[in-house]
């Protein structure tokens, strides 16, 4: 047996920072160059293999997004905005573009509606698979990974097709959408695409969620219970898998969600599993959704409201009000409050982002007394967003 | 608070079985083509209106700084020119690459059409003896970069080589297909650069 004191002293001088704490827990600073982390750092103190208390370290990615909307244009903003949450960064677009509507008392033209309402399915299609990969690599099944990765390139195509740009798509402006669908044959390439990736989903069951090493490894890791998720204000999947049906599509419908038919995955179980199958099963239902939508078909009309205003986009003045405007994510609920006191700057944008409800407090007492191999898993199950947490 | 009715899905639905033989049947993968691609043997296919540089015709420009004031990075700023010893009777917007984040709404501003975008988005170069700073870029005629985007297709950036005297504050770009483009810049802003008297005033004062 090594004494500790001499481990200690071997760990510095290869350059590493363990710190004792007393004769058996050390520190460990878990990310933030860490890959499961993703520019989040956890510290933990550790006792043996076991986690004893979890510190969120979060803040390296704050850029003072809320101050900065402060001082931009009404349309600007935009550009700053969607980079909170960098998998489905048409959700933050989307939430200000209807605040900002709904202070102007603007009717959304059909098509625009239909447009936002697909483009943010997609994201949530494409934030889907991003999380699959990033749970794959976390649970050592590289395969599916970069399954995931592939299938969700086709989406980015499409992104880049219709907004110009693959992943900060700045489309949705206040008062409908920058650019009309590019042609029928984009209408085409996206029910190819859905059917293409429901057709390997069975693949994606075959290696992750029905894999008994997914099951080995996520069950009965990281528990939340019901009361606790709700005490702490978690949303989206995270709260349907602890047994709460919740749905802000549903519980407050916007765009086109009360004439779309899907289901809710609610599980009870509140570990990890329960939560990486919620968000499974969440993906089918996203891809029902766009068929539906791609069925019903782009009604026709104007892609955004017709105002002799829009034309000096800099000097253009909202009027003074306020308003709150909120979507569901693949985090949870994502939602916005900005107030306007009359010029061509927001007064206050306030965002109300899904994972620093999740993603902090929550963490930290999920972590306790979990293995170190899990935490990465836990940490991928809650599938939290840094730059959301930092803002 | 009125209920709201969810339509829950059937637990039987969301869970799965463990299996120990599924895994397995990745493996049928090894058998198909990989869809990745050789990059730079291969080339990625680029939307038609893909948002990348900026083209400008200088004689459509007016100068009104609409693009300045929605620009959310602050990277474009109004510069005075001369060309041929003729000084543009408008300042023309100048682009800091380092600050650009490529949205656009420059473009969507312009009253005129003067500024506008092209495919070609490759901001790096494959030598170090290649690299150009493009922290002043003052764009090209679109027909112009269209011309040498078909030439070459390959989405980079269209000069070789950009000299920028401090001093004098010439610039010449160097176009690829070996053109040369002399410029001078002769001040920033939305007014126009006060005469070489008014700066040798100031001088003597300090």
């Amino acid at each position: 047996m090594v004494a500790q004191s001499e481990l200690i002293k071997e760990a510095r001088e290869n350059g590493m920072d363990l710190l004792p704490l007393d004769k058996d827990t050390y520190e460990l600073f878990f990310g933030p160059q860490h890959m499961a982390t993703e520019n989040f750092s956890i510290i933990l103190k550790m006792d043996g293999h076991r986690v004893v208390k979890a510190i969120a370290n979060p803040g390296f990615l704050h850029r003072g997004f809320e101050k900065l909307a402060e001082l931009r244009p009404w349309h600007t903003n935009i550009a700053l905005l969607l980079r909170i949450c960098v998998p489905e960064p048409d959700v933050p677009e989307n939430i200000y573009s209807m605040a900002v509507d709904e202070i102007i008392g603007w009717e959304v033209p059909d098509r625009a509606q239909w447009i936002r309402t697909t483009v943010l399915e997609m994201a949530r299609v494409s934030a889907y698979l991003f999380w699959i990969m990033g749970l794959s690599f976390k649970l050592g099944v590289y395969t599916a990974g970069q399954w995931a990765a592939a299938y969700r390139e086709r989406l980015m195509a499409l992104f880049e097709e219709l907004s110009g740009a693959r992943v900060y798509h700045i489309y949705t402006i206040p008062g409908g959408v920058r650019r009309d669908i590019p042609s029928d044959k984009w209408l085409r390439q996206l029910k190819d695409t859905v059917e293409y990736i429901k057709s390997k989903l069975p693949d994606f069951d075959h290696l992750v969620f029905e894999n008994y090493i997914t099951f080995k490894r996520m069950e009965g890791i990281g528990v939340m219970d019901k009361k606790f998720a709700l005490a702490e204000g978690v949303t989206g999947p995270n709260l349907r898998a602890a047994g709460v049906a919740y749905d802000v599509r549903r519980a407050d419908p916007y765009l086109l969600y009360p004439e779309l038919d899907f289901e809710v995955p609610v599980l009870g179980d509140g570990d990890a599993l329960a939560r990486a199958l919620v968000r499974r099963y969440e993906l089918e239902q996203d891809l029902y959704i766009l068929e539906q939508l791609l069925e019903m078909g782009p009604p026709s009309g104007p892609y955004k409201v017709e105002d002799p205003r829009l034309k000096n986009l800099p000097r253009f003045k909202v009027p003074a009000g306020d308003a709150f405007a909120h979507v569901e994510s693949t985090k949870g609920d994502f939602g916005a409050y900005v107030v306007s006191d009359g010029k061509n700057k927001p007064y206050r944008v306030q965002i109300r982002g899904p994972s620093i409800a999740h993603g902090v407090r929550v963490l930290e007492q999920l972590l306790v007394g979990a293995r170190i191999a899990d935490v990465p898993v836990i940490l991928m199950s809650l599938d939290n967003c840094p730059p959301d947490i930092d803002r | 608070m009125e209920e709201i009715e969810f339509k829950i899905a059937p637990e039987s639905k969301i869970r799965k079985k463990p299996s120990y033989i599924k895994p397995w049947l990745g493996l049928k993968y090894l058998f198909k083509r990989p869809v990745t691609i050789k990059i730079p043997y291969e080339k990625t296919q680029i939307a038609k209106k893909y948002r990348g540089f900026h083209t400008l015709d200088w004689k459509k420009c007016v100068g009104c700084n609409f693009c300045g004031q929605i620009c959310p990075a602050r990277a474009i700023e109004m510069t005075w020119l001369e060309v041929d010893g003729k000084m543009e009777k408008r300042p023309h917007p100048k682009i800091d690459y380092g600050r650009c984040t490529f949205c656009q709404f420059c473009v969507d501003v312009c009253p005129t059409g003067a500024l506008g975008f092209i495919e070609s988005f490759m901001l790096t170069t494959e030598w170090k003896e290649e690299r150009i700073q493009l922290f002043d870029w003052v764009p090209i005629h679109p027909e112009k970069f269209k011309k040498l985007q078909e030439n070459y297709n390959d989405w980079r950036f269209p000069v070789e080589k950009i000299e920028f005297n401090d001093e004098t504050k010439e610039v010449v770009y160097h176009f690829r297909d070996g053109e040369i483009f002399k410029f001078k810049i002769l001040g920033y802003g939305i007014r126009p650069p006060k005469p070489k008297s008014g700066a040798k005033r100031v001088e003597k004062k300090a």
